[in-house]
Order: C-alpha cells, then structure tokens, then sequence
C-alpha cells in the first residue's frame, strides 16, 4: 500500500508542479504582452509627436519664408510679421524634434540635418531681410534668385518626409508585433487553461483510483483476517490432533512392549523356580514322593510352558518392533503426485480379493464413473485395499456379503464410501478400530490391529481423512475424503 | 441385606489377552494360597458374555460370588468399558473390580476409581515385584469379604 501512496503523490505533485508551470508561463507571457504593449504606446506617441514636429517645422519656415516674400515684395513692416513670430516657435519645434530623434537613433541623422538646414534657411532668410533694410532692395532680391532658399526648403520637405515614412515604418511594424503577441498569449492561454483542466482531470483520476484501491485494499484485508482465522483454527486442530495421535501412539506402544517384557521376565524367574526344584530333587540323596512329582511336572510342564511364552513374547515383540518400523518407514516415504483413476485403484483392490469374495459368496460393486485424484498411487492402494480387505474379512456369516463402493465429488474434495452389510463395529470402538494394535468385536479372525491405522495415517498425510459410520450387526460404511489435488508438502500432520 | 461369602466360594474372573501374563497371575495366587476358582477370558467380548448372560443383563450371575481381574489393554474393547458395564448393572455392581494393568497413566487410574473400581493395581516390569504384588494381592483375596450379586 505504500506503494500505492507513494505513486499516487508523485503523481499529484507532478500535476500540481506542472499546472503552477503552465500558470507561470501564463503569467510571463502576460507580463511580457504588457510590457511590450507599453513601449509601442510609447512609440506610437513618439511617432505622433515627431510627425506634430515635422509639421510644425515645416509650417514655421514656410511662414517664415512667406514673411520674408511678402516683405521683399511691399517692403512694409507688417509682413513681416510672420517671420518674427516663426522665429520663437521654430527653436521649440526643433527642439521637440530633437528630443525624439534621442529615442529613436533611425532619425537622428536625419533630425540633426533638419537643425541645420533650419538654421541655415533661417539664416538666409535673416541675411536677405537685412539687406533689404540696409536699402538694398535689388541685392537681397538677387539673392532669393540664387534659389538657396528653394533648395533649403526642398531639402527640409525631403528629410522631413523620410522621418516621418522611418516613423511610420517603425510603429506599424511595432503594431504587427503586438497583434502576433497577443494571438499567442490568447493561443497560450487557451492551451494553458486545457492542461490545467487535464491535470485537474488526471489528479482527480488519480485520486478517486487510489481511493478505490484502498477500499479495496479493506476489503482484502478483511477478508484475509476472516480466513486467516478459520485457517489458524483448522491448523490448531490439526496439530491438536496430531499431537494427541503422538501421544496416543507412545502410550499404545509403550504398553504393548512392555506386555511381552513382563512376560519374557517373569518366565525367565519360573525357569528359575523351575531349576531350584530340579536341583533340590537331584540334590536328595532320597527324594520324596513330592520331590518327584515336582520334578516331573517341571521338566514335562513348567519348563516347556516356560520356554514356548519366552519364545511367543519375543517374536511378538518382534512383531510390534516390525509393525512400527513399516509404519514409521510409510511416514518417510516420499509421496509421487500422479493422476490416479480411482475406479482402477478399486478394481485392482477388489481383485487381489477375488478368492475370498467368491468363497464366502460376496460381491463387491464398483460404479465405473468414480472419480479420479491427483494423490501418490501407492498410498491410495494401500488405503482402498486395507478397507475392502477389512470389508471381505468381517463379512457377517449368516447373510450373503454386499459390498457397495460410491463416489462423489464436490467443492475440491473426493469422498468415497466403502458400505458392507457385515457384522458392524460397536458405537464405543468406532475410534479404537483406527488405534494401533487395536481391534474390536469378537477376534475370531487374524490381523494386528495394524491395518486400519495405517490407512488413517496415509489419508491424513494426504491431506484427507478416514471414517466410519456403523451400526453393530448391520453393517459398516468407511468413508475416505481426499482432496482432489494433493499438496505435497502437506506431511507435517503424520504421526 | 445381601449375603457375604467366605473367601473360599469366591470365583475369580480372570480378563486378560496376555495368555503369558494370565498364567503368570493364576500361578503367583495360587502361590498365595488361593483355591479359588480361576476363570480365564483373552478378550472383552467373551468374558461380558459371561458376566452379563447371553441377554446381557447379568441375572444368570445373581446369587454368587465374583470377584473381577480386569486388564484395562484388551485387544476388542477397553477394559474402562468393561469396568463402565459391570457398576452400572445392577446384578454386578457390588462384584469387586481389581484393575490389574501395565497403565499407570494418573488420569487412567482416577477414571478408574471413579467408574468404580475397588483396588489399581499396576503390573510392575520387573517380575519379582510383579510376583509380589500378585502374591500380596492373592493374601488379600484369601481374607476379604465378597458380597453376592444380587
């Protein structure tokens, strides 16, 4: 789950730091657009400006050359009017002009050629009107004729011209620039506003999945302590039981040794009285009626009865020896998992029978769609054949044997019963019959007490079990549950 | 109030699988002393067959004298279901029960007492205190009072 929250603030955080991105970019442009919109209004005012300066100039020294006309024509005072009040209103002209062209270095070439030729008109003008009060009319006209004022004025209209064409040129291009600006932070900000829909999108995504998962995550987590429970409990029981079958196994064997033990013993201490009461009737010179008979009956009873228990006990013991050793042998034996068919597994039981089943008049029946498992073969062998076996042997004797097999399979699991019509096992040995060294009812037939033991442990180390429903003088069904696939590892359980 | 009997009409019923061990007991009370009439069964399911009578309800034993050795390792049944059949019935119950067993398991012993048995007594591996405990037991037996079933 760390994991998952770890991702999901990455995830969030990333949006988060790209959307403020996208906002700040926003917000640069935007600065930028403002900024750059600032200086083209303060272009376009320059531009007005030295366009007003460029008209006022030329205005001026057209109003100072038509004083000058109109006073070389009349030669009255009053024409020249014009020219004396242009005279002031030029410098500032000029001089606005000039503090413009210091903003824009394309016209400053240009504004500072307009100051000259301004100044050198004025001059002409200035020299011809002095003349011309000096009296010398003829003079000053001849020096209109030389046409330097013309050129002067052609020369002012030209510049001023160019000037204001840079001007115009600059503002309109600066216009240009501002209208692709502001396309693109409306293009910026349309794309901008998307993303940051998108990343609001995503981290809602995001957000929603993660807390998904994590009501999933609950569920999980609930339902795995709801099954951890069960699964703690189903193992408690089983190494409870396990525990108890050790327990009862050491106590069982320890019991069934000891017996032949006290007897080996206590036979060997009879051989003893038995020497004692030989000795003493050869020790008597004259031995007594008694004394004879004593021995006789020791040397032709006691000590042949003496000897055939020492020798019963020991290969009994022997016996049991043998009996645990296979069992415990079966405990190691490494399990192959392999399909087993079930139904072949009966059969091949069924017929190992055949001869007993036929003398006693038996049948057994074996339905041919038995399930199959996936178990070790020779365990289930072992299983099948030890309870049919057992079947066959407590058939009942007064009723002709019916031996019925069924299988059914469910939820995993493979049960299948073994029911028989013979002589039944008592409710209070319904367990005991599954002990070792332990039968039950009347012994009138050989065996161990081994067999069904050995069933119990392979099933259980199968990861199943074996039990019996009975009824005393009905009949017996044994029921074995496996499950339909065997985990191998599953031998801890043996005892 | 029922009769009691001398010792010497007191028929011992003897259940143990062991045939060894049976004839080890039969010989070691008879080295006691005792005459008494031995009946031996190797297993459960014959000797309640005689006790409890072929219907089961121990009536055929009414009026004598029975005194039980019981082994509680049987190869049919257990010896406690044994013991647990005789106390509850009602012909049988006041037959002295003696546990004679290799089991010395504490909680075995107490069941024991509590369904009602009268002496436990755990065969010892080695003979001689086996011996000596049959012996002893066999001198109880010759001076105890047995009452008759009822």
């Amino acid at each position: 789950m760390s994991i998952l929250s770890s991702n999901l603030a990455r995830n969030t955080l990333s949006l988060m730091a790209a959307g403020t991105l996208v906002l700040i970019s926003i917000m640069l442009f935007s600065f930028w657009l403002a900024n750059a919109t600032r200086d083209s209004v303060k272009l376009v005012e320059t531009g007005r400006d030295v366009r007003i300066a460029a008209s006022m100039i030329l205005t001026d020294l057209i109003d100072a050359e038509t004083g000058q006309r109109g006073y070389l024509l009349t030669g009255r005072d009053e024409y020249l009017q014009p020219y004396e009040a242009t005279k002031a209103h030029l410098t500032e002209s000029l001089s606005l002009l000039r503090s413009r062209a210091r903003e824009t270095p394309e016209i400053s070439r240009d504004a500072k050629k307009i100051d000259e030729l301004a100044a050198a008109k004025m001059q002409e003008l200035t020299r011809t009107i002095e003349i011309y009060r000096s009296g010398n009319r003829d003079e000053a006209i001849s020096l209109v004729q030389t046409d330097q004022g013309k050129k002067a004025m052609d020369e002012v209209r030209v510049v001023l011209d160019r000037i204001i064409k840079v001007m115009n040129q600059r503002v309109g291009d600066n216009l240009g620039h501002l209208e692709t600006s502001a396309r693109r932070l409306s293009w910026v900000t349309t794309i901008g506003g998307l993303s940051i829909g998108v990343f609001s999108a995503l981290a809602f995504y995001f957000v929603a999945s993660y807390t998904r998962s994590l009501v999933e995550a609950r569920h999980e987590v609930q339902s795995l302590n709801e099954t951890l429970e069960e699964r703690v409990a189903d193992r408690t029981t089983a190494l409870s039981r396990a525990n108890d079958e050790i327990q009862r196994f050491a106590y069982i064997v320890s019991h069934d040794l000891r017996a032949p033990l006290v007897n080996i013993m206590g036979f060997t201490s009879e051989l003893e009285v038995g020497t004692s009461s030989l000795k003493s009737y050869f020790d008597a010179e004259e031995p007594t009626q008694d004394q004879t008979e004593a021995a006789k009956r020791t040397a032709e009873q006691d000590i042949p009865e003496a000897l055939h228990f020492i020798r019963a006990s020991t290969s009994k013991m022997d016996g049991l020896i043998g009996a645990i050793l296979k069992l415990s042998r079966e405990g190691r034996r490494e399990l192959k998992r392999e399909r087993v068919d079930l139904h072949a597994v009966m059969t091949q039981a069924a017929s190992t029978l055949q001869h007993q089943v036929d003398s006693a008049g038996a049948t057994i029946e074996i339905p041919d769609d038995l399930p199959s498992v996936v178990a070790d073969r020779l365990a289930l062998e072992q299983i099948f054949g030890n309870i049919l076996d057992n079947a066959v042997k407590y058939l009942a004797q007064d009723r002709p044997g019916r031996i019925t097999v069924t299988g059914e399979e469910a939820g995993g699991r493979v049960r299948i019963k073994i029911a028989d019509n013979g002589r039944g096992i008592d409710e209070k040995d319904m367990e005991r019959v599954f002990e070792l060294f332990r039968r039950a009812g009347s012994q009138n037939r050989p065996g161990e007490g081994v067999g069904l033991a050995h069933v119990r442990a392979l099933a259980r180390r199968l990861g199943g079990d074996v039990t019996v429903t009975s009824k005393l003088g009905e009949g017996s069904t044994f029921e074995v549950d496996l499950p339909k696939k065997t985990r191998m590892k599953d031998t801890s359980a043996e005892t | 109030m029922p009769d009691t009997t001398k010792a010497d009409h007191v028929t011992i019923v003897m259940i143990e699988d062991d045939e060894g061990h049976a004839r080890l007991i039969e010989r070691n009370i008879r080295r006691a002393g005792v005459t008494n009439e031995i009946i031996p069964f190797a297993d459960g399911t014959t000797a309640l067959e005689y006790l409890l009578g072929p219907d089961g309800t121990g009536v055929n034993n009414a009026r004598r004298a029975l005194l039980v050795l019981l082994d509680l390792n049987l190869p049919d049944t257990t010896g406690v279901a044994i013991l647990e059949k005789l106390k509850s019935n009602q012909h049988l119950k006041r037959s002295p029960v003696v546990i004679l067993t290799t089991t010395d398991d504490e909680r075995e012993i107490q069941r024991c007492y509590d369904l009602g048995a009268n002496v436990y007594i755990t065969k010892p591996v080695n003979y001689e205190g086996f011996a000596n405990a049959i012996r002893q037991f066999g001198m109880f037996v010759s001076v105890m009072q047995v009452p008759t079933t009822d």
